[in-house]
């Protein structure tokens, strides 16, 4: 009887685990050619398979869907399989966890210069100029200007870059006319002498309100405050940081934070939580990224009528005209650890999306972020979509003046030092600029040196 | 023969809770341990050993070091704040003479809530252009809530107090309702009055509801991550920054897994000792009451 009944448990035991390491297998389950062939159904036939990972972001996903309904129907013999990259805790961090996972997709959007650069380090991305056809890709595409800053520092280009946000400044005219300014400012000296005047009508607003200013830990928002500050400040003359050296034009860096410390002084930026304070016209200034622009229309239809865009101002000694931007770009890279055989079939997907301009419009169209071509504001493809949509254009057309970020793995460490040590204390008046700019210059080459 | 069968029993029994231990604790705690003595980012193929280095970095960190500090500012803040409002509010309830069910629900229901959805909610009642600034100024006190070193972290040990006093009342109220009757009635007869009756009567028979309590909240100041990452980002400076956010931020933005490692076990080392620092005290007390 009691044999019978370790049996019987054993029995039960042995189900148990099995149906636990099912569960588990379930988990990273993963679509490959051999599966394809032995699955049957609707992949039976297909002579490769691969999956492509989409920005977490509505817009791109049906982009991608759509690309790849159309393209599976003109190659049945391919399978793709398209799905949004797991946003928790973030798209770097789940395409991490899905390369230790063995789980990568063999192809993947949303990356930009410093992740490519951790990823060409951990060797888990491929060189795409070596692949066959990227030379006629990049003509055809007529992107060779816009490849050139994602060539990584072994002088391999591992991504193509898909859409390019050069960043710009809105200002609320409104507000500017009713402090009796007709003119965007556009030297330091004259926002700042608009900021005064701006705050002597309204005492309770201020030039340039967002909670981003006043916060560290959110690296990226350097991207948006002193980066591309400092990017007008040089011109675009001399990076920030180039491969893991400081180079940053001490002068410029000193202007910018020596601007942000008179905003201060004159009571003109508010470093705080509020809620849409350039919107609801807190603040007459801010950083405005084509993804505002579909939120204005839907919650302040009035809104984009009243702001004029501009790139970012400059020191009083330098050229407006000079200006440059931070580009917000992000590209495609394929993934090492798929077969051979995926990453040849994933390419010839993305070269068949790009080579063709009207998948770029549909692109545009669907996402509103411009396309990273060197035509993009002049090729007639897409010039009844920016006669429609003015204020996309400028985006467009400022972005040969736009700068990427920067290829240094170790990104996250050093944008926080640069808010850690520089923008946020100069915003909150805790350092002078010189101080804020020798520590952050302390930081930045001790964290580069590690 | 039928030991042996007992035994079998037992670990079948056991087997369930014994697999999802293995699978989802004692596999990942080796794993971290592993990465905790790496450089490793999990994605490239060569794993660099750096002894004990993670440990030294994490120990110099001023973000751990703020984590170290932080989790204690948030318990002495809000281990008596909720002690106090969830007993308070569990002897009102519990003196209702009817509806008390109501009341239980209705005040459990900060509980059920998302913290998510309650974060949202104070961020746009405490935004500087909110109907609640925009008033405070207008008679002349102008408070910045996410960024002044005193005003963050009791926002944020607010919130916390709120969602867990609704849930320790549950715990009190169950505790009061174990307090014989004739207790009261006797020290009534003896001429105690209601202070008295409270500090010497329900106080200790309360012993082991509030001995829960505390171990529960010491515990949960070592793991509040969504209030301040949602509010704070960790500041103003390091003022809210906790062991979960260092953890958060090392692992998942600046994809350095074996630093983050090295901070998840030096806080779980710290957790653990804390605990039972609290857990040696709270016993202390209760051996005055002749608990235990």
């Amino acid at each position: 009887m009691n044999k019978i009944n370790v049996k019987r448990y054993g029995a039960f035991l042995l189900v148990l685990l099995m149906g636990f390491s099912i569960a588990l297998t379930g988990c990273g389950a993963k679509i490959t050619s051999s599966d394809a062939k032995a699955t049957g159904g609707t992949i039976e036939n297909s002579a490769v398979s691969f999956e492509f990972w989409s920005a977490p972001n509505p817009t791109q996903d049906k982009f991608w869907k759509g690309m790849a309904e159309e393209y599976m129907k003109q190659n049945p013999n391919v399978k793709i399989k398209v799905s949004s990259i797991p946003e928790k805790p973030s798209s770097e961090a789940a395409i991490q966890a899905a390369i230790a996972a063995k789980s990568a997709p063999a192809a993947s959007e949303n990356i930009m210069r410093s992740f490519a650069a951790t990823l060409y380090q951990s060797k888990a991305i491929v060189p795409l100029n070596k692949i066959d056809g990227w030379d006629k890709l990049v003509e055809t595409r007529k992107m060779a200007d816009s490849v050139k800053p994602w060539k990584l520092s072994d002088g391999n280009q591992y991504v193509m870059p898909i859409y390019n946000n050069a960043m710009q400044f809105g200002w609320r005219m409104d507000l500017l006319k009713e402090a009796g300014i007709t003119e965007v400012p556009k030297t330091y000296s004259q926002v700042i002498e608009a900021g005064k005047k701006i705050k002597a009508k309204y005492p309770d607003k201020f030039l340039w309100a967002s909670q981003d200013l006043g916060r560290a830990d959110d690296w990226w928002t350097r991207w948006f405050d002193f980066l591309m500050l400092y990017d007008a400040a040089t011109g675009g003359k001399t990076d920030f940081i180039e491969g893991t050296k400081l180079v940053a034009d001490d002068k410029a860096a000193l202007e910018v934070l020596t601007f942000l410390s008179e905003l201060q002084k004159n009571n003109l930026l508010l470093p705080s939580q509020a809620t849409d304070p350039f919107e609801t016209g807190l603040g007459a200034f801010a950083t405005v990224g084509p993804w505002s622009l579909p939120t204005w229309k839907e919650k302040y239809p009035d809104l984009l009528s009243n702001v004029e865009l501009t790139l970012p101002p400059v020191p009083d000694s330098v050229n407006p005209a000079d200006s440059k931007t931070f580009a917000d770009a992000k590209g495609i890279v394929i993934y090492a650890s798929v077969p051979e055989e995926q990453q040849k079939a994933a390419w010839e997907f993305i070269k068949w999306v790009f080579s063709n301009p009207d998948n770029d419009l549909k692109w545009l169209q669907e996402t509103n972020l411009p396309p990273a071509r060197d035509d993009t504001a002049t090729n007639p493809a897409f010039k009844d979509f920016f006669d429609q949509n003015p204020a996309l254009k400028k985006f467009a057309e400022a972005i040969p003046n736009s700068i990427p970020p920067m290829d240094n793995d170790k990104i996250v460490d050093l944008q926080t030092i640069m808010g850690r040590e520089g923008v946020v204390p100069v915003v909150n008046g805790q350092k002078d600029p010189e101080t804020a700019w020798k520590d952050m210059k302390k930081a930045l080459q001790d964290a580069l040196a590690k | 023969m039928k030991d042996k069968s007992i035994t079998i029993k037992g670990w079948l029994f056991a087997s369930p809770y014994l697999i999802y231990t293995v699978v989802f604790f004692l596999i990942p705690v080796i794993g971290a341990l592993f990465l905790t003595v790496t450089d490793w980012n999990m994605m490239s193929p060569d794993i660099k050993f750096v002894n004990l280095d993670n440990f030294i970095s994490a120990v110099k960190s001023p973000e751990v070091q703020a984590a170290f500090i932080v989790s204690y500012k948030f318990m002495a803040i809000i281990l008596p704040t909720t002690l106090i409002l969830s007993v308070g509010q569990a002897m009102l309830i519990n003196s209702l003479p009817k509806y008390k069910n109501v009341f239980l629900v209705g005040y459990f229901l900060p509980y059920l809530a998302s913290g998510v959805a309650i974060a949202l909610v104070i961020k746009g009642v405490l935004a500087y252009n909110s109907v609640v600034n925009v008033w405070l100024r207008s008679i002349g006190i102008a408070i910045d809530w996410f960024n002044h070193p005193i005003f963050t972290p009791l926002v944020i040990a607010f919130m916390i107090t709120w969602k867990f006093s609704a849930y320790y009342i549950l715990i009190i109220i169950s505790g009061l309702e174990s307090i014989p009757k004739e207790i009261y009635e006797a020290a009534k007869i003896d001429g105690a009055k209601s202070w008295t009756t409270f500090w010497k009567i329900t106080v200790p028979m309360l012993y082991p509801a509030l001995y829960t309590i505390v171990i529960l909240t010491s515990g949960w100041m070592f793991s509040i991550f969504g209030e301040p990452y949602l509010l704070s980002r960790g500041g103003p400076g390091y003022g809210t920054y906790t062991w979960q956010l260092s953890i958060y931020f090392n692992a998942f933005q600046r994809l350095s897994a074996g630093y983050a490692s090295a901070v998840a076990i030096i806080a779980a080392i710290v957790t653990f000792a804390s605990v039972l620092i609290i857990k040696r005290l709270a016993r202390g007390w209760g051996r005055k009451y002749g608990w235990e």
